[in-house]
């Protein structure tokens, strides 16, 4: 609390030195094509002065001195940053370009004009964060900037996609954090997309390194909408409306094909056709009807924003409205965020951000998608009788149309509270000193219940049962910080020092009955249920405290040359005493050749600018309670004639003791260069990030006994690759049109493991050094072995028949076993790329977007999931092997076993190119507007994921997961939608 | 100055201290008698972990021997056909380190109990001493399992500090056995017979079960005196009786009958599978009615093992078109399946929950198995008339009202009886997870195993390979079993 007194205490100093000569400033705001800006809002930097320009775009203000630095933010436009350098005349043109001298992007803890960054920072407006209906806004970022791969795990409403910058870096959470308006989240699903202003992207050491222990996985920056000072109300509306349909179905075998194949099974088992009539199935059922579904989306948006000389305000309201494509599924979303700022006292800014969101979704019955793929085609979904006809006799899988009946409450609930409040003070000329009070408060609960039912003796649930879950999740942070800039002749600086601590908690607590008193939705409480089957848990979550000193000077001699320095010292609960404080610098320098005297006559060049950076982030996103080994509860015994359960618990695991945070060292090099007035721009960064100290349960000797091996700082991991970002823009006429490109390279390359370098094995993957993590592992193969000769002369270590696969001998010992699994490629691509065009003319408006990746490989674990029950095919396999020279890529005919072991067979090329959004749009013109009383309005008709060309024959090649060693295994995953739109935005 | 107005609120370190909620850690255990019972009771939790209830403890018990074949669909973890042909390797089926870490695992937890407990500050001595007890006989328990199968073993009996994972080597199995005697010792010494614990302890480890077990020790390492010795004593204690029906010891009102000496409590909650093991389900009818997974099946062998109208054969095998041991359903074929028939003495009639709730106490240690013992140690002693009595005991069980099967055995001459008395482990004991341990403890497992077409290799298959990541990970200091 010290530091909070200390700072009022120059607050209130800070009033008399402000009492001092006043310089007036005028002059007229502009766009490119010369006409007045209205309302463009202009603050004077560090001070709460400030004005807006008038019905001809002329301002006039107040400011301190002549060496004041002006901000012009106009929605829509890049803000703008302007030293006065003595002049009281200062007029502006703001443009949309990407590369505009003084446009500002912000940064951790301030803000910084884009031709002063010595970091890498990847930005994306407003305007391209609409282009996709999304819950989450992290789905716009897709193809937009250089370096950052977003993919989503699931089209299942509601939920955000996986993103990595600049590769994977870690072998546990490889998740960026999220700072919106300065509070530092996990996640952003709550978010709605029409609030925020802008995204930074912030992908180096040198513009991360103030997030410190956290910023080694990158940083992703969101500023929301602020209210306009000096601006009456201003109304937005915003809607639109669409459908969304799954992008791809799968060709699976018909009714009369799957009754085929299972007499073909039994018959080459030896035993008898169980269908003496195949061809009388037909078509069957294509159990894709059953699930699939035309799903609507929906999103109303209502805004005011505005402003007095004491306050302005920003007020909006958001119902996103979003049913699943797979029946039963929805996520709904209703949000206000209020954004006020107040200047009350002279010298003194108040202001806060605050949101409120409530939220309600359905997951769809667990295993849907995968059951709609093998479930037995022969079987109809519900007989004239109502009767569920059964799938699990055969496939072994439970009919999806009964899922949809007794398996789809599902729910959950959402409140979440959060946001900051601020002071900011003036107390010196160029001194500002800011104090913020943020908390992040979330409320959740689930409810999920299912009937008692019958469909067969596998697909049933004997009783009634009821579960529900309740918990919250409280994050404080307060942070201090001091923000010091200058001019003084060919020097300019800014220094910001500050002081932050953040306090998280949570529990949550739930239950489940049995045997429910009533079977609707008013019954759907533990209490109707028989108390004999309760069960309940309550488990608090391990607090996470920080405390952080944070630190960074910018420099700026002759606007050529720029230096920034870093530094953050961390200290994390999360650690063991020893192990509790971390330091984190970065340095980084720029040279804008351009600038130079010898550059100045030269006429191809409009800009260059070189820069270098090296810094230290670190990652703690891992189990708060891996350091100390804790007791585990309910290691029961029975004892007892009545047979009770005895509490049991005890130690069954180690733990470490000297854990500590992992470390990143990232080094980038980048060029930036304008060409044709800038209209060309092009962007090139070689980046390399080496992650020492990764935590990584090394492997013990099972005789130690430990049920899990104790995280060990002992993996290195290194990421490096290039990122490229071109734009360029013109115009012919009244046509303006637009083009960029961006593509990065990745090689992940895992330099160690720890003691032993011992591979971590998952499902389908083995991660060992040399190769990138979560690389695929099993058997490479050769074809299909055609007869007995081919079997002697290629002995496998399994009885193997003429028709089944050939795998590669890789090790050459011989024999075929399972010493002969090895690389089958990686599920990271090693490409990343975009495109867009835009056009606009005469109110009218059109652009495209294309995304894709490449050089990734998807395992199809569904193909593969056989040995229960014979599930249904797909119809390629129908040119299976059947006789010597019928195929030698579809083994014969088996259920499970040895031709479905993991290899090559179900491997597939991950690489995919996509229309991801296509705009057409139309704005009335000014004088139609002028009659309707209307400052705006737009109508556009949009797509989404138009269309994918890909080898992958999967639903959809975007497989993705959260755990860095299971990513890109399709074992049934939740398709993306493509969706069609329609909306209107208005403005008054 | 900024440095100065900062530097004291980073220096309050008390902001970073936190507890964690709702646990205890390592630093707070082991202060109440309540803790030296959790920890315990914990150690019996193991028992019923996967790894010592199902597939890796059925393939390396009956799975593997002339009594028993894989089961299940052919492709249905196909792995576990290597126990049915002797092609396992180190690293290969996964089921062999299974049970090699599960094992460790309970060992684990037995060792946090004998070094934790003596170390609570107060509590009844008279309980001190018994938990000790249950936990030493546990300890000895796993690795009496593992040293039969393994051989000289890392020999751990404490948890181990991060320095030493790495360090340990094998040590001689004369070791391990001095060990488990040791352990076994000391529990008979500290642990209360059968009737005098309390019914709500009913399934702890009892006096008995510790010198039961421990003749079983000694009838493995052919100390015949000892073994004849502690039979005798569970025997003259008069704390246990054959039940007189054979099949209904694998029924539910069978479990901790007075043929008992020890065996792993289950039970099937309404609520929760925390009762439970999967040792049911895993042997479980497989198809119509759909009981389980249908592993672990009675061989042609054993069938042909028994003698002419032995009951036990019919409550050991349960047969297609049989009906249920309770009457409820009848077994139906399942065209799928390969040599169906299944075990009996795994099945369970419906209970709450679905089949995994697998309720059934796993009969580790019967009063027959002592009888037999105590027979085998005789006859080796040169008493084969008492051995005799022991035998026919098991016998007259067996054969019940009927007369004219299972005669009284009378040969008296050693070689002859001692095949007798194998025989009948054979049959009384069948498909109970002994039938592995009794044939490379009698040395038959080579002619058996040949007998059933099996490709057994003397020297080599008598004891299972270490598995592969031990011998990776420690660095040459454990060495493979021969022939490996």
């Amino acid at each position: 609390m010290r530091s909070l007194y200390t700072l009022l205490l120059l607050g209130a100093t800070g009033f008399f030195s402000q009492l001092q000569a006043q310089v007036t400033i005028t002059g007229k705001v502009t766009d490119e094509k010369k006409e007045a800006l209205i309302g463009v809002n202009i603050q004077v930097k560090n001070t709460t002065l400030g004005g807006v320009t008038d019905i001809d775009g002329n301002y006039s203000l107040e400011v301190p001195d002549g060496q004041a630095i002006l901000i012009f933010t106009y929605t829509g436009f890049q803000t703008q940053e302007i030293s006065v350098k003595g002049r009281t005349s200062v007029d502006v043109v703001m443009g949309e370009a990407t590369l505009m001298i003084n446009e500002v992007v912000v940064v951790g803890y301030g803000t910084q004009r884009k031709s002063d960054l010595t970091g890498s920072v990847g930005s994306i407006k407003s305007s391209e964060l609409q282009k996709v209906a999304a819950s989450n806004v992290t789905q716009a970022l897709q193809g937009k900037i250089a370096g950052v791969n977003v993919s989503s795990a699931s089209g299942r409403p509601g939920e955000g996609p996986v993103i990595r910058i600049r590769g994977t870096g870690t072998l546990n959470n490889a998740n960026p954090i999220y700072v919106v308006d300065g509070l530092i989240l996990d996640n952003i699903d709550f978010l709605n997309p029409s609030d925020i202003e802008g995204m930074e992207v912030l992908k180096d050491a040198s513009a991360a390194a103030i997030y410190g222990t956290r910023g080694s996985n990158g940083v992703v920056l969101i500023t929301t909408k602020k209210g306009i000072r000096g601006q009456k109300a201003q109304f937005n509306f915003s809607a639109y409306n669409g459908i969304q349909q799954v992008g791809k179905r799968l060709d699976l075998a018909t009714g009369s094909e799957y009754a085929s194949l299972v007499n073909e099974f039994y018959r080459n088992a030896g035993g008898a056709a169980p269908y003496p009539n195949p061809e009388s199935f037909g078509a069957g059922t294509d159990w894709q009807d059953v699930i699939f579904r035309d799903a609507s989306i929906q999103n109303y948006n209502l805004s005011i924003r505005g402003g007095s000389e004491a306050m302005t305000y920003s007020i909006s309201g958001d119902a996103f409205l979003q049913n699943g494509i797979i029946r039963s599924s929805y996520f709904n979303r209703y949000s206000l965020r209020v954004n006020n700022e107040y200047n009350l006292i002279k010298g003194v800014k108040l202001g806060h951000n605050l949101a409120f969101i409530s939220s309600a979704n359905n997951r769809e019955p667990g295993g849907i998608v995968f059951n709609a793929y093998a479930a037995d085609p022969t079987v109809v979904a519900i007989n004239e009788a109502g009767k569920y006809g059964s799938t699990s006799t055969n496939s072994n899988v439970s009919n999806p149309a009964a899922q949809l009946e007794y398996n789809s409450y599902n729910r959950g609930y959402g409140q979440q509270l959060n946001g900051n409040a601020f002071i900011e003070i003036y107390p010196i000329k160029n001194l500002t000193a800011r104090s913020s009070f943020g908390f992040n408060s979330i409320n959740n609960r689930g409810k999920g219940y299912e009937p008692q039912f019958e469909v067969d003796d596998k697909q049933r649930n004997p009783q009634s049962r009821i579960n529900a879950e309740f918990s919250r999740f409280n994050d404080l942070q307060w942070e201090n910080t001091l923000n010091y800039s200058r001019e003084i002749g060919i020097h300019r600086f800014s220094i910001l020092a500050g002081y932050t601590q953040q306090a998280r908690s949570g529990e949550r607590i739930g239950g489940s009955r049995q045997r429910l008193i009533g079977d609707t939705e008013e019954f759907f409480y533990l209490d109707a249920g028989d108390v004999e089957t309760a069960t309940n848990y309550n488990i608090g979550n391990n607090p996470e405290r920080y405390q952080s000193l944070l630190f960074r000077a910018n420099y700026n001699l002759k606007e050529r040359y720029l230096f920034t320095a870093t530094f953050r010292r961390d200290g994390s609960s999360k650690f063991g005493s020893e192990r509790r404080y971390g330091n984190f610098p970065a340095f980084a320098i720029a040279w804008r050749v351009t600038e130079e005297p010898f550059m100045k006559d030269q006429k191809i060049i409009d800009n260059l600018k070189l820069r270098a950076s090296w810094g230290r982030l670190g990652n703690d996103k891992f189990p708060s309670d891996a350091a100390i080994p804790t007791v585990t509860n309910n290691l029961s015994a029975v004892f007892g004639g009545t047979e009770s359960l005895n509490f049991g618990a005890s130690l069954i695991s180690l733990a470490n003791p000297f854990l500590q945070w992992e470390e990143t060292n990232s080094t980038d090099l980048g060029a930036e260069l304008g060409f044709l007035d800038n209209r060309l721009t092009l962007e090139v960064e070689y980046y390399q990030r080496n992650t020492n100290k990764i935590l990584v349960p090394v492997p013990i000797p099972d005789y130690v006994g430990s049920a899990s091996n104790p995280f060990v700082n002992a993996a290195d991991v290194r990421n490096s690759g290039f990122d490229f970002t071109l734009n360029y823009r013109n115009s012919v006429g009244k046509l303006n049109y637009r083009f960029g490109a961006l593509a990065s390279t990745l090689k992940n390359e895992v330099l160690s493991l720890g003691t032993g370098n011992e591979a971590l094995f998952a499902f389908a993957t083995r991660t060992i050094v040399g190769q990138s993590i979560g690389s695929f592992y099993g058997y490479k193969v050769v074809g299909v072995y055609q007869s007995a000769e081919e079997i002697a002369a290629n002995p496998a270590r399994e009885a193997v028949k003429p028709g089944d696969l050939r795998f590669e001998d890789a090790n050459g010992d011989g024999i075929v076993d399972s010493q002969d699994r090895t690389y089958l490629g990686s599920p990271i691509p090693k490409l990343i790329y975009g495109f867009n065009f835009g056009v606009d003319a005469y109110g009218f408006d059109f652009s495209v977007d294309f995304n894709g990746v490449s050089g990734n490989k998807i395992y199809n674990s569904k193909r593969a999931a056989r040995g229960f029950g014979i599930p249904n095919y797909e119809a390629s396999f129908l040119d299976r092997w059947t006789g010597p020279g019928t195929s030698n890529f579809e083994p014969r005919i088996t259920n499970g076993g040895y031709n479905y072991q993991v290899s090559e067979r179900f491997l597939e090329d991950g690489s995919f190119f996509r229309l991801r959004s296509a705009v057409l749009g139309y704005n009335l013109p000014k004088n139609l507007l002028e009659r309707i009383k209307l400052n705006s309005l737009r109508v556009y008709v949009s797509g989404n994921n138009i269309f994918t060309q890909t080898k992958y024959s999967g639903f959809t090649p975007e497989i993705s997961s959260e755990n860095v060693l299971q990513v890109g295994i399709d074992g049934g995953v939740y398709p993306l939608s493509r969706t069609w739109l329609a909306g209107i935005n208005i403005s008054f | 100055m900024l440095v100065l107005l900062l530097a004291p609120a980073c220096q309050n370190g008390d902001f970073l201290e936190v507890k964690p909620q709702g646990v205890i850690n390592a630093n707070n255990y082991f202060q109440t008698a309540q803790h030296a019972i959790w920890s315990v009771n914990a150690t019996y939790n193991s028992l019923r972990d996967w790894n010592l209830t199902s597939l890796p403890w059925l393939a390396m018990t009956d799975i593997v021997t002339d009594d028993a074949v894989k089961g299940s669909f052919p492709a249905d973890a196909q792995r576990l056909t290597a126990f049915d042909d002797f092609s396992w390797d180190p690293g290969f089926p996964e089921d062999i380190r299974g049970s090699w870490r599960g094992h460790y695992q309970g060992i684990f937890r037995a060792n946090v109990a004998i070094d934790g407990i003596p170390k609570v500050p107060a509590m009844d001595e008279t309980l001190r001493k018994r938990l000790i007890g249950e936990a030493k006989f546990l300890r000895a328990h796993f690795y009496f399992n593992l040293v039969r199968w393994f051989g000289d073993l890392p020999l751990i009996t404490r948890p181990l500090t991060q320095d030493e994972f790495y360090t340990q080597t094998r040590a001689a199995t004369a070791e391990i056995y001095k060990l488990i005697a040791a352990d076994l010792t000391e529990a008979i010494a500290s642990l209360p017979e059968k009737s005098a614990y309390a019914p709500e302890d009913l399934g702890r480890v009892t006096k008995g079960a510790a010198r039961g077990l421990l003749a079983k020790v000694y009838l493995t390492t052919k100390d015949y005196p000892n073994a004849e010795k502690y039979a005798l004593e569970v025997i003259n204690s008069n704390e246990y009786k054959l039940l007189a029906d054979y099949p209904k010891i694998f029924l539910p009102e069978g479990e901790n009958s007075s043929e008992s000496v020890f065996e792993v409590q289950a039970t099937a909650l309404e609520a929760s599978y925390a009762g439970a093991t999967a040792w049911n389900m895993v042997q479980g009818v497989r198809g119509t009615p759909n009981l389980g997974w249908g592993f672990n099946l009675p061989s042609d062998d054993l069938m042909k093992a028994f003698e002419f109208g032995d009951p036990r054969r019919d409550a050991t095998a349960l047969l297609v078109g049989e009906a249920l041991p309770d009457g409820s359903a009848l077994v139906e074929d399942n065209p799928q399946m390969e040599n169906e028939r299944y075990n009996q003495k795994a099945w369970t009639p419906a209970h709450a929950l679905l089949q995994d709730n697998g309720p059934s106490n796993i009969r580790v240690l019967r009063y027959a198995d002592v009888l037999l013992i105590a027979a085998e140690a005789l006859n080796e002693n040169g008493k084969p008339q008492e051995a005799l009595i022991h035998l026919n005991a098991v016998r007259i069980r067996a054969r019940g009202t009927r007369r004219n099967i299972l005669p009284d055995v009378t040969i008296t001459e050693k070689a002859a009886l001692r095949q007798r008395i194998w025989q009948e482990r054979r049959v009384e004991l069948a498909m109970e997870q002994q039938r592995w341990f009794d044939l490379v403890r009698t040395g038959q497992v080579e002619a058996r195993m040949k007998a059933v077409g099996k490709n057994f290799v003397k020297g080599k298959h008598e004891l299972f390979p270490i598995p592969q990541t031990e011998i990776d990970l420690a660095g040459g200091n454990i060495a493979q079993n021969q022939g490996y």
